[in-house]
């Protein structure tokens, strides 16, 4: 009987005793009414962070495809791989909009972690191209669907009757994406247009040219 | 003897003439009087291992992806207004910037040794772990640990990668593939997991302490200037 208590004595004192880290912190109890975001805008800016990496992708395959030695296009390789980092930034400026306003505090990993949305994110819907020219098509397709994606945004957080018109974020959209998406698809149209010319009457030796244009920044 | 040497002369030519298919093709490809004839010739950059390793390498490229991806929701969960932690954003930040760039530079290493990207190739390993909701939101010791153990599965990978190109099978012994991942990626990883073990090591020391919150505020402010 002694011994047992005297064992049990022993357990606790080192139960007591042993360190234990001090990982979390304890609950902080900060106010909530500076966050003003209305909730269908939240979910419709977070799903543009996954909009935007699955264009970050297929301007990644892109890229691959031309940098093949069969296909042989550095300058539109170079021009694809930069595109995909622009949108993977675009991703980056969106998750900081949604954190300035005090959002993207529970679920972060549901952004894109949700049940193999990664993976899906990662596959790319094309992934070969007959020519430059068809490339160029596909990117300012692309383009013009990120770009209504956007519209769609503002559609729904400036004029939800119900809820809650957010002049800021209407207004940053508007001008910081907007404002790239509209000079991105007319730069990307002229190159279109440039060089459907120039492939004209000499197709192959039409793109080999427009390509070292694309890969010593002349365009 | 001169037998021996005329077969041996003979099979030597067979052996030289075998290897010089984009040679052979282009003179039958030139030979054609059909202008429109647009058989392809086989003039790739392929050789050495590449065919054993590139499924390997695509695999390894996708892997950094999803990682960069990872690290970027760590960093986002640390810029949230509750973490505040900017040098743990900082911090993640970082690696997923490098495990995007490199991804990218893999990509353009496997086609200039001739071969070409697929998105779709993932081990399996990394399947099951994407078919589990994984939780990205940690505190700040476990986000680290995860970080390290991400970081040594990319290395352990690379040397896996280094084996299959350097069997003693000539098939497959590729000095080039082997040295590209010793310089360009094996010093990378080495110092990037020497340096997460060391913040290990610092942050549960200073967590074992009695002002563990003063503690990670002053080791984030230390990550704010690396």
């Amino acid at each position: 009987m002694k011994s047992i208590i005297a064992a049990t004595l022993l357990v606790c004192f080192f139960a007591v005793t042993s360190s234990e880290l001090q990982c979390e912190h304890t609950q902080l109890d900060i106010p909530k009414e500076w966050k003003d975001m209305a909730y269908p805008c939240i979910s419709k800016m977070r799903s543009q962070v996954e909009e935007e990496l699955k264009a970050a992708m297929q301007y990644m395959a892109m890229g691959a495809h031309f940098s093949k030695d069969t296909v042989n296009r550095p300058g539109f390789a170079k021009f694809f791989f930069k595109a995909a980092s622009e949108e993977r930034e675009h991703a980056i400026k969106i998750i900081s909009y949604l954190l300035m306003r005090g959002e993207l505090t529970s679920k972060v990993s549901d952004l894109i972690k949700k049940k193999c949305k990664l993976l899906i994110i990662l596959t790319p819907r094309l992934t070969s191209w007959a020519n430059g020219v068809s490339a160029l098509k596909d990117a300012l397709r692309l383009e013009a669907f990120v770009t209504r994606k956007i519209r769609d945004i503002i559609a729904v957080c400036e004029s939800n009757p119900t809820q809650f018109n957010d002049y800021h974020l209407v207004d940053y959209l508007t001008a910081d994406f907007l404002g790239e998406q509209y000079h991105g698809q007319r730069d990307l149209a002229g190159k279109i247009s440039t060089l459907e010319k120039l492939m004209g009457q000499h197709g192959p030796l039409g793109e080999f040219l427009f390509d070292k244009k694309l890969l010593n920044d002349e365009l | 003897m001169k037998a021996f040497f005329t077969v041996l002369s003979v099979l030597l030519v067979g052996v030289l003439a075998s290897e010089e298919y984009c040679y052979d093709d282009v003179v039958r490809a030139c030979k054609t009087t059909n202008k429109l004839s647009t058989s392809p010739i086989n003039c790739t950059a392929k050789y050495g291992a590449i065919d054993g390793v590139e499924e390997y390498l695509q695999k390894y490229v996708n892997h950094h992806f999803i990682r960069s991806f990872e690290y970027l929701l760590m960093s986002t969960h640390y810029a949230n207004y509750e973490k505040n932690r900017l040098g743990f954003e900082k911090l993640f930040r970082g690696l997923s910037d490098e495990t995007w760039h490199d991804a990218i530079e893999l990509i353009q290493y496997i086609t200039k040794r001739g071969g070409e990207m697929n998105f779709q190739t993932v081990s399996n390993d990394i399947i099951s772990e994407e078919q589990q909701d994984a939780n990205f939101e940690l505190y700040e010791l476990q986000s680290i640990a995860k970080a390290l153990d991400i970081e040594k599965k990319l290395a352990v990978e690379a040397h896996r990668i280094h084996g299959e190109a350097t069997r003693k099978n000539s098939k497959f012994h590729d000095p080039e593939i082997s040295s590209h991942l010793e310089h360009e990626f094996m010093p990378k990883h080495r110092d990037t997991i020497r340096k997460l073990a060391g913040y290990t090591s610092d942050l549960s020391t200073l967590l074992n302490g009695p002002d563990s919150s003063l503690s990670l505020y002053l080791f984030d402010e230390y990550l704010q200037k690396q």
